[in-house]
């Protein structure tokens, strides 16, 4: 991949003020219209990663850019900005469940729309009609006066990729975004997001903990263990003593009794 | 992931600890010696008599040093004597102890004994006297009598001022929703963790909302029957303080134990704060806040009675004559008012609480 660098992450450190390092030194490229899974057991960072780059998380060490601009130094207006740039899908969706699918989907529209009027759920015929696009394209078209918590799982997640394309981002984050999805449904939202990447262009950096996903969706992965990224490749690279060494001797793998 | 050792406990925490300790061995030794004095002194004609002059006699400098030399001395003498009551309440003990079952600590049959020795000093400096209870039931008789026959020549005002006291516990909510509600937001450690400033008018919001609290309605009554003069207002404003503070309390304390989720995606969006507190945080909290404040206006209904007895308007204020002059059977019409009142109001606001949340 060679396209120019969509985000941009040096030397990236965070301790916890517990003394807990989740992220420890470490440094990756993105390139524009990259899917980028990451790897690793759970508490290996890979949650820490992405919200530092949105700065869901401030980092404790290091330097991350996205398009260009420093993440790390923005303050206020600036950080709210670069955050527009960045559509983030959340393992546990994180709808706001008492209200309805387009209001939640309007919330996509926040970073563009006026204080006053966002307090009182005003938003524009345009923003309306683009929701109502962004929830078709998700398959929810009909299902917008809905109560978001009378959704199932895997139509939450919808919404919840239907508000990120609300903000008509250039980065898609998605933490473990099936991770909590019955298995059957999981190809379902993944084939959404692989979409916004391939249509749209959209860059995507998404953390994975099923090896299937990452080799049928992603053009590269990275992986993390113990807070260090550990291998980087494409997704065919990663063989099983790649894998024991990011997920520890003791695991087992499917796809380990036919190979 | 490394976890750091466990930090050693703070000089603060230690401070604390040995203060607790002082405090607690000093007034377990003046306890003794106040029971001490009441049994080996028995109540005597001329000399002991009552509970007030044993306590005027302790040797409370005497005791309260050989309390701190004892707290010093246990701190000194931890690695055999375990840790003390106070290192257990600052949450200073070293956790291989903190697992110890209480009955094989020093410090937990100290406790046992301290809440025993409470008890039978309790029990002489309150003056209780079963004998005394149990003889003495005919004088109240005459009372239980006439609240049992209740006159019918209050019904009407009563009913009337009965009407007043749930407006008055009404408006005093109402009026406390609006402060209570913004002030919450601030009042929340999960909201105010992400600047120093924040932090300071966390603490300082707090601690002012908690003395708040601790002055009794009553006080607040009274002070604003001197401002506003005797009525149903003052007992509004007076509610109205307490309810404010409570309300604050309630209200921050739900916010404090909402889903971070939401928050986090609506500030992902590029929101702003107001805006992430709109969406991310407002929806989730609505149907406890409606629940809280109904059922603060369900205690403000039985505060205004009392409210009433010092002027405050309601209910309450024909109730305190009419328990002076021992007219019981007025009376006990007015209290039969207040309790379907009351039992009627916590009736509907727990179904309609059941209903909302």
């Amino acid at each position: 991949m060679s396209g120019p660098v969509a985000v941009a992450v040096e030397r990236l450190s965070k301790v916890w003020p517990d003394g807990i390092r989740a992220l420890d030194d470490v440094s990756l490229e993105v390139r524009e219209g990259e899917f980028l899974a990451v790897l690793g057991l759970s508490g290996s960072g890979k949650s820490t990663l992405l919200r530092c780059i949105n700065r869901l998380v401030d980092p404790t060490e290091g330097k991350i850019s996205i398009f260009g601009r420093d993440v790390t130094s923005a303050e206020g207006a600036g950080l709210r900005a670069l955050r527009r740039e960045a559509g983030m899908i959340f393992q546990q969706f994180n709808l706001v469940k008492r209200h309805s699918v387009r209001d939640n989907v309007l919330s996509g529209a926040l970073g563009r729309t006026g204080t006053l009027r966002s307090l009182f759920l005003l938003f524009s015929e345009a923003d309306r009609a683009e929701a109502q696009a962004c929830l078709d394209r998700v398959g929810m078209g009909d299902r917008g006066d809905s109560r978001a918590d009378a959704l199932s799982g895997g139509q939450q997640q919808r919404v919840a990729i239907a508000r990120a394309l609300m903000q008509r981002p250039k980065l898609i984050l998605a933490d473990e975004p099936v991770a909590s999805l019955d298995p059957a449904l999981r190809n379902s939202v993944m084939r959404h997001v692989e979409a916004l990447n391939r249509e749209e262009g959209i860059t995507v950096i998404c953390s994975l903990h099923d090896l299937d996903l990452m080799k049928r969706y992603a053009t590269r992965a990275v992986a993390l263990r113990e807070g260090k990224l550990v291998h980087e490749g494409k997704p065919e690279d990663f063989d099983l003593a790649t894998l024991k060494s990011i997920y520890g001797q003791e695991a087992e793998f499917g796809f380990e009794a036919a190979s | 992931m490394k976890r750091a050792a466990p930090a050693p406990p703070s000089l603060g925490a230690r401070g604390l600890a040995l203060l607790v300790d002082a405090l607690l061995l000093a007034t377990f030794l003046l306890m003794g010696e106040f029971l001490g004095r009441a049994l080996v002194f028995p109540v005597q004609e001329g000399t002991l008599r009552t509970a007030q002059e044993i306590l005027e006699r302790l040797h409370y400098a005497v005791l309260s040093a050989t309390g701190l030399a004892l707290a010093v001395a246990w701190h000194a003498a931890g690695r055999l004597l375990g840790g003390t009551p106070g290192l257990s309440f600052a949450g200073a003990l070293p956790p291989e102890e903190a697992e110890v079952s209480w009955n094989l600590t020093l410090r937990g049959w100290f406790t046992l004994l301290f809440v025993e020795l409470t008890f039978f000093t309790g029990w002489l400096v309150t003056e209780v006297d079963l004998g005394t209870f149990f003889t003495n039931f005919d004088k109240a008789a005459g009372v239980i009598r006439g609240l049992m026959h209740p006159s019918g020549t209050v019904l009407f005002e009563g009913l009337i001022l009965l009407i007043q006291t749930l407006f008055l516990a009404f408006m005093a909510t109402a009026f406390a929703i609006p402060p209570a509600f913004l002030l919450a937001f601030a009042a929340a450690r999960n909201l105010t963790r992400e600047s120093p400033a924040a932090k300071f008018v966390y603490t300082g919001l707090r601690t002012a909302m908690n003395l708040t609290r601790a002055v009794e309605p009553l006080v607040w009554a009274l002070v604003f029957i001197s401002w506003v003069g005797i009525g149903p207002f003052a007992g509004v404003l007076a509610l109205w303080v307490h309810s404010v503070a409570s309300l604050v309390k309630l209200y921050s304390e739900q916010i404090e134990s909402i889903d971070r989720g939401p928050m986090d995606a609506i500030k992902a969006t590029g929101a702003g704060t107001l805006q992430v507190l709109r969406y991310g945080v407002v929806p989730q909290v609505i149907p406890p806040f409606l629940s809280f404040t109904i059922y603060r206006w369900d205690i403000n209904v039985r505060m205004s009675t009392i409210i009433g007895f010092v002027g405050g308007g309601g209910i309450g204020y024909i109730l305190k004559p009419r328990v002076d002059l021992g007219e019981w059977g007025e009376v006990g019409t007015l209290v039969l008012l207040i309790a379907v009142a009351v039992w009627v109001m916590d009736l509907v606001s727990a179904r309609i609480r059941e209903r909302i949340v």
